[in-house]
C-alpha cells in the first residue's frame, strides 16, 4: 500500500489517541457468551415447528376430552343398548344424527361415547406400556451397556426372549389369564421393554468409553450416577423418539390382537374392538361410518405421536439449538 | 527482488456465514498475493478464519457461507464469482489441491491405497491401466512409501498415521496441481513423523514445482518450510513478510504473542508469555484493531480505528498502529528481543 | 529445584500391562517399566502415540488393569485388588487431567456439577455452602470466573475447557496429578496459558505431576526429570537438562532433533535424525536397564554401554 494512502487514512486521526489504553484482564477473560439452558432451548426449537405445536395442542385436547367426556351433560353410556321406542327393537345401525352424533352400532350402542371410551382405554394401554417400557428398558439397557460383567448374561436372556415370537407370548398370556385390560397391559409390558433395552444398550456402548466417562471414573463417581448423569442425558433425544413411537405402536398392537380375537373382551370398548366391529360392516356403504370414525381417531393419534416424536427428537439435539 | 509471477491474488475478501439466524463475518477484508513457486504459511489460532480463507479458493465453503465482497483472481480469472460446481471442478484438485489434518477422513477405508492414488492419476493425467499403475508406484515412492509395489495393494487401516498422510499427499500430487494447500498437515502426528512429513513436503515442492500454502496454528513448525509467513487474526492478515522478517523482526503485537508463547522460547522456571482471553466474537462488528482487547499494551486508537498496512520493507507489512510515527515506543516481550538480535545478523550480513 | 532429601511419592516396579484376554490377540502395551516420582517434582513421560505412555498413566489411576509388577504410592501397593478404603483414598490423592478438553467434559452438565463431581463422591464438605466455596475457589485458582458455574461446557473455548478439567482435579486437593497430554489438543497461544497455570498450581499446592507428552519441547520446559518410552519400554530416563545435553539412546536423539525451532536459520541448518529400531543388535546381545551416570538410566547392551560412556566422558 502506498505511503500516501496510509497518510490519507491516518491524518484524520487525533494525536491524543496514541496513548496506552488501560487494560482490563477480567474483560478479556469474559469474552462473548450467552446464557443457555438445555430444556429451554429444546422447547424453543420445538415450538418453532408450527405443525408440531398444533399436534401437541390437538393431542392435549384429545386427552383431556377423553377424560372429561363421561362427565359432560347429555352423554350416553358406551355400553347401554338403545331401544327404538316404536319397534321395541335395539336401535341398530342408526346413521349419525343429532341424537347419536356418530350413529349407533349393530346392537344399538352409541358410537360417540364408545369412541371416547375406546380412546381412553387405548391411550391408557399405550401410555402405561410406553412408560413401563421406558423405565424398564432404559434401566436394563443402560446397565447392560455400561456394566461389563452384565453384558453376557443379559445378552443371553435377550437372545432367548427375542427368539420366541412376541405374538406367541401374547397368545399364551391371554390364554393363561382372563382377557382383561390388565392382562393386555401385562402381556404387552412383558415383552416390549426388550427392544428398548437393546436400543439403549447399543447407544450406551457407543458413548461409554468417551473420555468424560473416564474422567468421572477417576473422580470416583459410582456407576449409578455415571449412568444417570453422563450417559442418559446424551441419549434423551433418541430415547424420547423411541418412546413417542412406541405409544402408537402399542395402540396398533392392541388393534391387531383384538382383530385376531385375542384382545380385550367385547364388553370393554377399545379402538381395537371398534375397528374390529367396523371391519365387519366395511362392505355396506351406509354403515361404513362405523369403521371410518374410529379409524380417523387412531390415525390422528398415531400420526401426532410420530410427528411430535420426530420434531422433539430434533429439538432435543443440542446441535440444533439456537 | 526480481519480479515474481502472481498466481493467486485475493483482494479485500469478505466471507460471511449464516449461523443460527445470525450473520458471522469470518473473513474481514483480507488481501493476499501468492507468488508462483513460493511456499506461504498462514498462521493463526483456531477460529481466526485461516481454513475458511483457503477453502474459498477452491469453492469449498460450507453451504451456509458465501463470499460477500472482494475478489479472488487465480491465473487471471475471477473465481470468486463462480456459482456452479462445474466451474469449481476445473480448479479443484486439478489446479489447487488440499491436504487435510486428519488423513483418515480423506481416504476411503474400503479401497486399496494404490487404487485411490491411481484413480487420481487416471483422471488428471489421462493415463491408462499399466501406465497409470507405473505412475502411481512412482508417486508412492516419491512420497516416501517404501516397497510401493506391496503397499499398493494394502488398505488405509494397515498404514500408520504418518504413512496415511503420505498417501493423502500422493493423491494430491497425482492431480498435478499448481497450488497445494496443506491444512494443519502434521497436527495429528507424532513429533518425529511431523518433521519427516514437513521435510517431504519441502522436497515435493521442488520436484513438482508446486506453490504451497501451509495452514497452521504453530509458528514453530513452519520456520523450516515457509518462504513467507502471513499471520491471521480474526479474519484478517495482520502481518505478512518473509520468513526471517516475521520471525526476527515481527511488528504486530499478535505476532509477538504467538511467538513468545512457544515453549521452545521459554526460560525454564519462568512463566511463558501468554495471550489473555479469547479471540473476538465474530458475530459482532469489530471496531478498530481486533486484537486490542487482548493486548495489554493497546493504544486508545486501537479501539476506534482499524489500522491500515504499514510497510516495514518492500516485502514486509503489518496492520498495527504501533508503526505509526505518532505512536509511543512499544517494547516487545523478552523472547522477541532475543530473536531480534538475530535480525541484525540476517539483515546486514 | 529438587532437594537433596528426595521423598519417593510413586514407585513403579516392573510394570506390565496387557490388552486382549485370549492368547491370540494378546498385546503387551507396557513391558517391564520402572521409575520413581519424587514428591513435588514434575516427571515427564515422552513417547509417540501407541508407545504405552497413556497406558502407564491409566494403570496408575486404576483405569487399566495391570498384568504384572507393582505400583506403590506413598508406601502402599495400589494396583491389583485393593480395599475399598484405599480405593477411596487414592481417588482423592491421585487425579488426572485429560488430553482433549472437547471430549473430557460432560456436555450435558453444568460447570458446577462437573467441578463438584469428585466432592459429591467423597462428601468431604460439611454443607452446601462449603461445597460451593470450594468449587468457586477452584475456579478462581484456574483463572475462571465463579459466574461461569451455571454455564455449560460448550460455551467455553478449548483453553477454558481445559481449565475446567484442571479445576475438577484440583478441587479434590490431590497430591499427584497425571496430566495426559494436557496441551496437545490446544492452540499454541493457549498452551502457554495452561502450562503457566499448571506450574503456578504446583507451587501453590505442592503438587506432583506425571506429565505425559509426545513433544519434547514442552517437556523440556516443564519437567524436572523425564523418561523416554518406545513401544512399551522405557529407553532412557534422566534429569531433563542432563538428557537434553547428553541424549544417549538413538530414539531420544531422534526426538530431540525433531523439535521444531521457531528460528528459521537454526531450523534450516538442523539435521533430522531418524530412529531405526533395527540399529540395535539385541538378538545376540540383549539390553539391560542400567544407571550409566548418577540419575541417568538407559536401556542398552554391553556394546552400546561402552559407546555411551565414551559420549558422556567426552
Amino acid at each position: 500500500m502506498g505511503k500516501s494512502i496510509v497518510n490519507k487514512l491516518t491524518d484524520s486521526i487525533n494525536e491524543d489517541l496514541f496513548e496506552f489504553q488501560e487494560y482490563d484482564e477480567e474483560e478479556a477473560k469474559r469474552g462473548g457468551y450467552s446464557n443457555y439452558s438445555y430444556w429451554y432451548s429444546t422447547w424453543k426449537v420445538f415450538i418453532q415447528n408450527k405443525l408440531a405445536v398444533f399436534l401437541l395442542i390437538l393431542m392435549s385436547l384429545l386427552l383431556i376430552f377423553t377424560l372429561i367426556q363421561p362427565y359432560l351433560p347429555n352423554q350416553k353410556s358406551p355400553t347401554e343398548i338403545h331401544i327404538n321406542q316404536e319397534t321395541r327393537l335395539p336401535l341398530s345401525n342408526n346413521p349419525p344424527d343429532s341424537e347419536f352424533l356418530f350413529g349407533t352400532n349393530t346392537i344399538g350402542q352409541d358410537l360417540w361415547s364408545r369412541i371416547w371410551s375406546g380412546s381412553r382405554t387405548s391411550l391408557l394401554i399405550g401410555l402405561v406400556v410406553g412408560a413401563w417400557e421406558a423405565v424398564i428398558g432404559i434401566t436394563i439397557g443402560a446397565m447392560w451397556g455400561y456394566i461389563p460383567w452384565l453384558d453376557r448374561p443379559i445378552t443371553e436372556i435377550y437372545n432367548v426372549i427375542n427368539n420366541i415370537p412376541k405374538t406367541i407370548i401374547l397368545v399364551l398370556m391371554t390364554y393363561i389369564m382372563k382377557p382383561s385390560l390388565y392382562t393386555m397391559i401385562i402381556a404387552m409390558g412383558l415383552t416390549s421393554w426388550i427392544d428398548m433395552a437393546r436400543f439403549v444398550r447399543n447407544l450406551t456402548v457407543i458413548i461409554r468409553d468417551r473420555e468424560y466417562n473416564l474422567a468421572s471414573k477417576c473422580l470416583g463417581t459410582p456407576t449409578r450416577r455415571i449412568i444417570t448423569k453422563n450417559l442418559l442425558p446424551y441419549l434423551v433425544s433418541v430415547i424420547m423418539l423411541s418412546i413417542a413411537l412406541s405409544i402408537p405402536q402399542t395402540i396398533g398392537y392392541e388393534v391387531f390382537l383384538t382383530y385376531i380375537g385375542l384382545g380385550l373382551p367385547v364388553s370393554i370398548p377399545s379402538l381395537g374392538n371398534l375397528i374390529n366391529e367396523g371391519r365387519l360392516l366395511m362392505m355396506a356403504p351406509a354403515q361404513r361410518y362405523q369403521l371410518i370414525f374410529p379409524s380417523i381417531i387412531i390415525s390422528i393419534i398415531t400420526i401426532s405421536f410420530y410427528m411430535m416424536g420426530n420434531v422433539f427428537s430434533d429439538a432435543a439435539d443440542p446441535k440444533n439449538h439456537v | 527482488m526480481e519480479k515474481e509471477n502472481i498466481i493467486l491474488s485475493v483482494k479485500d475478501l469478505v466471507i460471511k456465514f449464516k449461523l443460527r439466524g445470525d450473520i458471522l463475518t469470518a473473513i474481514r477484508e483480507a488481501s493476499l498475493d501468492l507468488y508462483e513457486g513460493e511456499s506461504l504459511a498462514i498462521v493463526g489460532e483456531s477460529g481466526s478464519g485461516k481454513s475458511v480463507f483457503t477453502k474459498s479458493f477452491m469453492g469449498l465453503l460450507d453451504g451456509n457461507g458465501w463470499i460477500d465482497s472482494g475478489s479472488i483472481i487465480f491465473e487471471g480469472e475471477e473465481i470468486s464469482k463462480y456459482k456452479r460446481e462445474e466451474d469449481w471442478i476445473k480448479i479443484r484438485g486439478k489446479k489447487i489441491a488440499m491436504v487435510f489434518q486428519d488423513p483418515m477422513t480423506s481416504l476411503n477405508p474400503l479401497r486399496s491405497i494404490g487404487k485411490q492414488v491411481q484413480e487420481a492419476v487416471e483422471l488428471h493425467q489421462g493415463l491408462k491401466r499399466d501406465e497409470a499403475k507405473k505412475k502411481t508406484i512412482e508417486i508412492l515412492k516419491d512420497v516416501g512409501i517404501t516397497e510401493p509395489e506391496r503397499r499398493y495393494r494394502q488398505y488405509p487401516h494397515e498404514f500408520s498415521g504418518g504413512m496415511r498422510q503420505r498417501v493423502v499427499i500422493a493423491i494430491a500430487i497425482a492431480c498435478t496441481p499448481k497450488v497445494l494447500i496443506c491444512d494443519e498437515p502434521t497436527t495429528a502426528l507424532d513429533v518425529t513423523i511431523q518433521a519427516q512429513i514437513l521435510d517431504l513436503l519441502k522436497g515435493l515442492k521442488e520436484k513438482y514445482k508446486l506453490t504451497t500454502i501451509y495452514i497452521t496454528h504453530d509458528l514453530g513448525v513452519v520456520a523450516n518450510v515457509a518462504d513467507r509467513i502471513a499471520v491471521m487474526y480474526a479474519g484478517d492478515i495482520v502481518e505478512i513478510g518473509k520468513c526471517e522478517e516475521v520471525f526476527y523482526n515481527g511488528q504486530h503485537p499478535y505476532t509477538w504473542a504467538l511467538l513468545s508463547s512457544l515453549p521452545q522460547l521459554g526460560v525454564k522456571g519462568e512463566d511463558l508469555f501468554t495471550i489473555k482471553g479469547t479471540p473476538p466474537n465474530l458475530f459482532y462488528e469489530i471496531k478498530g484493531d481486533a486484537f486490542a482487547p487482548r493486548n495489554p499494551r493497546a493504544l486508545k486508537v486501537d479501539f476506534i480505528h482499524k489500522p491500515p498496512y504499514f510497510d516495514v520493507s518492500p516485502t514486509h507489512k503489518a496492520k498495527t498502529w504501533i508503526l505509526d510515527p505518532r505512536s509511543p515506543k512499544v517494547e516487545p516481550p523478552e523472547s522477541i528481543k532475543i530473536l531480534r538480535a538475530q535480525w541484525e545478523v540476517v539483515s546486514h550480513g | 529445584m529438587v532437594s537433596k532429601e528426595k521423598e519417593i511419592l510413586l514407585e513403579v516396579k516392573d510394570l506390565k500391562v496387557e490388552f486382549g484376554r485370549r492368547k491370540k490377540n494378546k498385546f503387551v502395551a507396557v513391558d517391564n517399566v520402572n521409575f520413581n516420582i519424587y514428591r513435588g517434582e514434575t516427571f515427564g513421560l515422552v513417547g509417540e502415540s501407541g508407545s504405552g505412555k497413556t497406558t502407564i498413566g491409566r494403570a496408575i489411576i486404576r483405569l487399566n488393569e495391570t498384568a504384572g509388577g507393582e505400583i506403590i504410592f506413598n508406601g502402599e501397593k495400589i494396583n491389583g485388588k485393593i480395599s475399598k478404603e484405599l480405593d477411596r483414598a487414592i481417588t482423592k490423592r491421585i487425579q488426572m487431567i485429560f488430553q482433549d478438553p472437547m471430549a473430557s467434559l460432560n456436555e450435558r452438565a453444568k460447570v458446577d456439577y462437573i467441578v463438584s463431581e469428585g466432592l459429591y463422591n467423597l462428601k468431604n464438605y460439611r454443607d452446601e455452602k462449603e461445597r460451593k466455596e470450594k468449587v468457586e475457589k477452584a475456579l478462581l485458582d484456574v483463572g475462571l470466573l465463579p459466574e461461569f458455574l451455571s454455564r455449560f461446557p460448550h460455551e467455553f473455548s478449548g483453553g477454558q475447557r481445559q481449565r475446567i478439567g484442571i479445576a475438577r482435579s484440583v478441587v479434590m486437593e490431590p497430591e499427584l496429578i497425571i496430566a495426559d497430554e494436557p496441551i496437545s489438543a490446544l492452540d499454541v497461544s493457549i498452551r502457554a496459558q495452561v502450562l503457566n497455570l499448571m506450574k503456578e498450581l504446583q507451587k501453590d499446592k505442592g503438587l506432583t505431576y506425571l506429565f505425559i507428552a509426545h513433544d519434547l519441547s514442552v517437556v523440556r520446559f516443564i519437567t524436572d526429570r523425564v523418561a523416554v518410552i518406545y513401544k512399551g519400554k522405557i529407553v532412557e530416563l534422566a534429569e531433563t537438562e542432563k538428557l537434553y545435553k547428553n541424549p544417549l539412546h538413538p530414539y531420544t536423539r531422534a526426538l530431540f532433533s525433531a523439535i521444531p525451532l521457531p528460528d528459521p536459520r537454526r531450523e534450516r541448518s538442523k539435521v533430522l535424525e531418524v530412529y531405526d529400531p533395527n540399529c540395535h543388535d539385541y538378538e545376540n546381545n540383549p539390553p539391560k536397564w542400567i544407571e550409566i551416570e548418577p540419575e541417568h538410566f538407559v536401556l542398552a547392551n554391553n556394546e552400546e554401554i561402552e559407546e555411551y560412556i565414551k559420549i558422556i566422558n567426552s
